[in-house]
């Protein structure tokens, strides 16, 4: 009897469903894109109490995010897709609830980062205890980015309300037929139709929303693949710190990148040219990772042979590859004893007291997290506009939708965090005034706070990324003698401690930004003789970032 | 004044300016003698077909009434803090949010519903009117594409708020609904528009209700109104169609205030009660406030002048008054 009923009440719930799926719906907010910065923002707008009061929310995702709730990892292994959370970052996800779900004893402080030069050798050290703030003793926090959006599910799942609808992609966005006020309506692969006032593309690089909006995005792609994969290492010994240092160095091909994750394990970034990333994918993991461990100790003109040598005969066995190593190693007379040999894990440990300069390179890779070998093309794009018009209005980007940006300062997740920090504070805003959430004038706001924020992290990782690319002229002799590096180096420096602070948005780092603005003006300065280049950095850079500045 | 000579020969080209030359601050607009024609309807039959003509532009926020777009969160934050400064119900603990809540408003001049559709969406029960039909026309359209503010639509929900429309003029309103029918009286941007603005206010506060609110925002006449919004937006830059804005109809926020010095309503006896204005001197802040609004291009955005910053009321400002109990 009671089996009956509940029956039929199921045949109800069913059809009515069924019913509701040829119609169409409607949604304040529509977000478009599961990735980190959608579910961050869907996460801020639940948490806020005047959204809650007046908006309803919907996000698409394409994905299964039931694999993203259910994601577990053993113990001691790691996904590959891992991102640095500055401190800022953090501080919003802790002001939205967001951050305890997030599981702590996988995310690893940074709480020093040594970078250097891979010509000169020149090199910069910084410390958490350097920040303005005293309340904060680490840089930032290496967080998977499954471990973020599964905390970000987690934290939503409180918020019934507010509608996740997975596994179904959005085939496409029309524009409704009417005179006036006519909203865009998004077709979902099911069948569904949702109308949306604000459509918010968080759909990253290929944004559809954004191809909707009409809104061009400038750049280019760099001719560099990013490589990521999660290294083994052994532990530091006793008489060093724990392994919470970032290390980065700057190769011409591109810089590559060893993050912490645990003791005995950290995530790669190295940004290099397509031809070689895919020689280093397709070696033995053992050849990687002696490649890896080459590429932080030995002399520049060392690390090309070997890696001409990979891309000579990509067959070339592990025996022959450390055979070439021993060879370099011999010639640049590195001692097999000291930090600088990438040796000591192919032969037996070398146990007992460390050598004294262990702490200026990474542990020793010992072996490579199977299948998290992986690379991913490095592209710079700016959306000309964040904020739809005309036949694409009601329209707003976040995240990777607006902007990608080369890693090498470990921003791009960042941005999209703060995006949607900031987009979550203009709807309320616009709410509190009685405003039309999906109105140009009400996202107004947010484009403003927005759009030059990213432009000057964007611009100043580019130029960045292209200083130490340049192959040609008085750029590389400064380089090679290692006479100007290390201006370069403290405008890295400045850029990372800027967001590493914990100032949050509205007074962001401002001692951050002076300093960068004024360490890239005196580098501008110091390369003079390089003509063009002084010109480009001073325009984009220098000028570019003090009138920004200035604005404020 | 550097700017006389430029404006001058510009005169005119908007009719005669009687005693309002720009410099010289004539009183003369609203004089506060009784008029007799205070019945007569306050309607400017050219200013109607200007308006009219531009109705299909209202809520394109890029093009003619782009300012008017971005001054609505100002003028919505200026009624919105004024009202919670005077929350008599302290035990009501309002928030900001919600101070609208339930309130009956009269949107006077509502145009293509800028102000009305915000008013509703803050939980005002609100009445937008306008003499241009073609202007409720577009009203009616833009609302009913909302879900939220369509009164035919199920989804209102928890939202108290309503938003209705009606194409008659003041006058007629206040001879319809009768007087104290509102909680709150809003007209913005209309003073300065309107034939005699004397028995315009008087029919806008008689629909006021004891110890409710009337917000005005409009020009100042002065040369710096003249430079920005007639000689800037209309003649230089084009940004507003050539005809929108006529000096001589502008009005000084002192000429406003002298006006509730001597507007009284009818007490519950019939006898004329106090001035909406007693203060001997400047009007208390339970009385009136008048605020500049002030334009700031590289943000692009209007802000709201701190009280008493006289300068920034020469040109766009807000007013605030709000008639006593008895
Ligand atoms: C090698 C590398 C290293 C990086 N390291 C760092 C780092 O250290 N720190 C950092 O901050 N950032 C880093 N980043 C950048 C960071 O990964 C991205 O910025 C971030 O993932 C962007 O998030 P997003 O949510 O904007 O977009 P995405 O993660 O791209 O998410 C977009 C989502 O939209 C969905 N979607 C797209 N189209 C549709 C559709 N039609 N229908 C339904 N759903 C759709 C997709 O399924 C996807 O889930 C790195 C990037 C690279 C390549």
């Amino acid at each position: 009897m009671l089996h009956n009923i509940a029956r039929r009440a199921r045949h109800k719930v069913l059809r009515r469903q069924f019913a509701t799926a040829a119609e169409q719906t409607e949604r304040d907010v529509v977000i478009v894109g599961g990735g980190p910065a959608g579910l961050a923002l869907a996460s801020a707008l639940a948490r806020s109490k005047s959204v809650h009061n007046n908006l309803s929310i919907a996000l698409v995702e394409a994905g299964d995010l039931q694999k993203v709730r259910d994601w577990q990892q053993e113990p001691g292994t790691f996904s590959n897709r891992v991102s640095s959370i500055t401190n800022s970052s953090k501080a919003f996800l802790e002001d939205i609830d967001a951050w305890s779900h997030i599981e702590q004893s996988r995310t690893r402080p940074v709480e020093e980062m040594q970078v250097w030069d891979g010509i000169s050798d020149a090199r910069i050290t910084f410390a958490a205890s350097e920040l303005s703030t005293s309340t904060v003793n680490e840089l930032s926090r290496l967080t998977e980015n499954l471990n973020l959006q599964r905390g970000l599910l987690r934290h939503l799942s409180q918020y019934p309300e507010v509608q996740l609808f997975d596994k179904v992609k959005v085939q496409s966005i029309v524009c409704e037929a009417r005179e006036e006020n006519a909203w865009p309506v998004v077709h979902l692969s099911d069948g569904r139709a949702i109308r949306a006032r604000l459509l918010v593309g968080a759909d990253g690089f290929n944004s559809p929303v954004r191809t909707y909006a009409g809104i061009q995005s400038y750049g280019w792609a760099y001719d560099t693949q990013g490589i990521v994969a999660t290294l083994f290492h052994a532990p530091k010994s006793s008489y060093q710190g724990p392994n919470t240092i970032a290390y980065q160095r700057f190769l011409p091909t591109g810089p590559i990148a060893f993050l912490p994750l645990s003791e005995t394990a950290s995530t790669l970034v190295w940004s290099t040219k397509p031809h070689l990333a895919n020689a280093l994918k397709a070696a033995d993991p053992r050849i990687l990772a002696s490649m890896i461990n080459a590429a932080f100790r030995l002399p520049n003109i060392s690390l090309r042979y070997l890696q001409d040598r990979i891309l000579e005969d990509q067959a070339m066995s592990v025996e022959q590859f450390t055979n070439e190593l021993a060879f370099r190693e011999r010639s640049d007379t590195i001692d097999v004893r000291s930090a600088y040999s990438s040796l000591a894990p192919i032969r037996d440990n070398v146990g007992g007291i460390p050598p004294e300069d262990a702490d200026s390179v990474p542990p020793l890779v010992t072996s490579i997290q199977p299948g998290t070998v992986a690379s991913f093309p490095l592209r710079f794009s700016h959306a000309e506009t964040y904020t739809g018009e005309g036949s694409g209005a009601r329209t707003v980007l976040v995240g990777d939708a607006a902007h990608t940006i080369h890693p090498l300062a470990g921003q791009g997740l960042n941005l999209g965090l703060a995006d949607a920090e900031a987009l979550t504070k203009c709807i309320e805003n616009a709410l509190l005034s009685g405003g039309d959430v999906g109105s140009y004038t009400s996202l107004l706001p947010y484009a403003r706070s927005r759009y030059f924020e990213n432009h000057k992290m964007l611009s100043a990782c580019d130029k960045l990324h292209k200083l130490y690319s340049a192959t040609a002229g008085p750029v590389v002799w400064a380089r090679s003698v290692g006479i100007e590096v290390l201006n370069e180096l403290d405008a890295i420096k400045a850029a990372l401690m800027m967001t590493a602070g914990s100032e949050r948005a509205g007074l962001p780092g401002q001692v951050g930004w002076e300093l960068t603005a004024k360490s890239v003006e005196t580098f501008a300065k110091n390369v003079n003789g390089a003509r063009e280049l002084a010109d480009t950095v001073k325009d984009l850079l220098g000028v570019g970032v003090r009138q920004l500045l200035q604005r404020r | 004044m550097r700017i006389r000579p430029l404006i001058r020969p510009l005169q005119f080209r908007f009719g005669p300016v009687a005693g309002c030359i720009p410099g010289t601050v004539s009183r003369a607009n609203l004089s506060t003698t009784i008029d007799p024609a205070l019945a007569q309807s306050t309607i400017n039959q050219d200013e109607i077909a200007h308006f009219s003509k531009l109705s299909a532009l209202w809520w394109d926020e890029r093009g003619e009434f782009q300012m008017l777009h971005r001054m609505n969160p100002v003028r919505m934050k200026f009624i919105r803090e004024k009202m919670m400064a005077l929350e008599d119900d302290l035990d009501a603990l309002v928030t900001e949010a919600e101070v609208l809540q339930g309130r009956a408003v009269l949107d006077v001049g509502c145009g293509g519903g800028l102000l009305s559709e915000s008013l509703a969406r803050m939980g005002a029960k609100t009445l937008g009117i306008d003499a241009s039909s073609s202007n409720i026309s577009i009203a009616s359209l833009h609302a009913s594409a909302d879900p939220f503010l369509d009164s035919s639509s199920s989804k209102q929900g928890k939202r108290k708020g309503s938003l209705t429309y009606k194409h008659t003029s003041v006058e007629d309103l206040l001879a319809e609904y009768g007087p104290a029918s509102f909680d709150v009286v809003c007209s913005m941007e209309v003073l300065e528009h309107v034939d005699n603005p004397r028995g315009f206010l008087h029919s806008c506060a008689q629909l006021v209700k004891p110890s409710g609110h009337l917000f005005l925002s409009t020009i100042a006449r002065t040369p710096l109104a003249y430079l920005i919004t007639i000689f800037a937006a209309e003649d230089v830059m084009q940004r507003v169609s050539k005809g929108t804005h006529t000096y001589s109809k502008y009005v000084n926020p002192g000429e406003l205030e002298g006006f509730f010095r001597t507007y009284r309503s009818p007490a519950p006896s019939g006898a004329p009660g106090r001035p909406w204005i007693a203060s001997p001197r400047r009007p208390a802040r339970t009385e009136a406030e008048t605020r500049g609004m002030v334009y700031v291009p590289w943000n692009g955005e209007w802000v709201l002048a701190p009280r008493e910053t006289t300068w920034a009321e020469g040109c766009n400002y807000l007013f605030w008054v709000r008639r006593p109990l008895e």
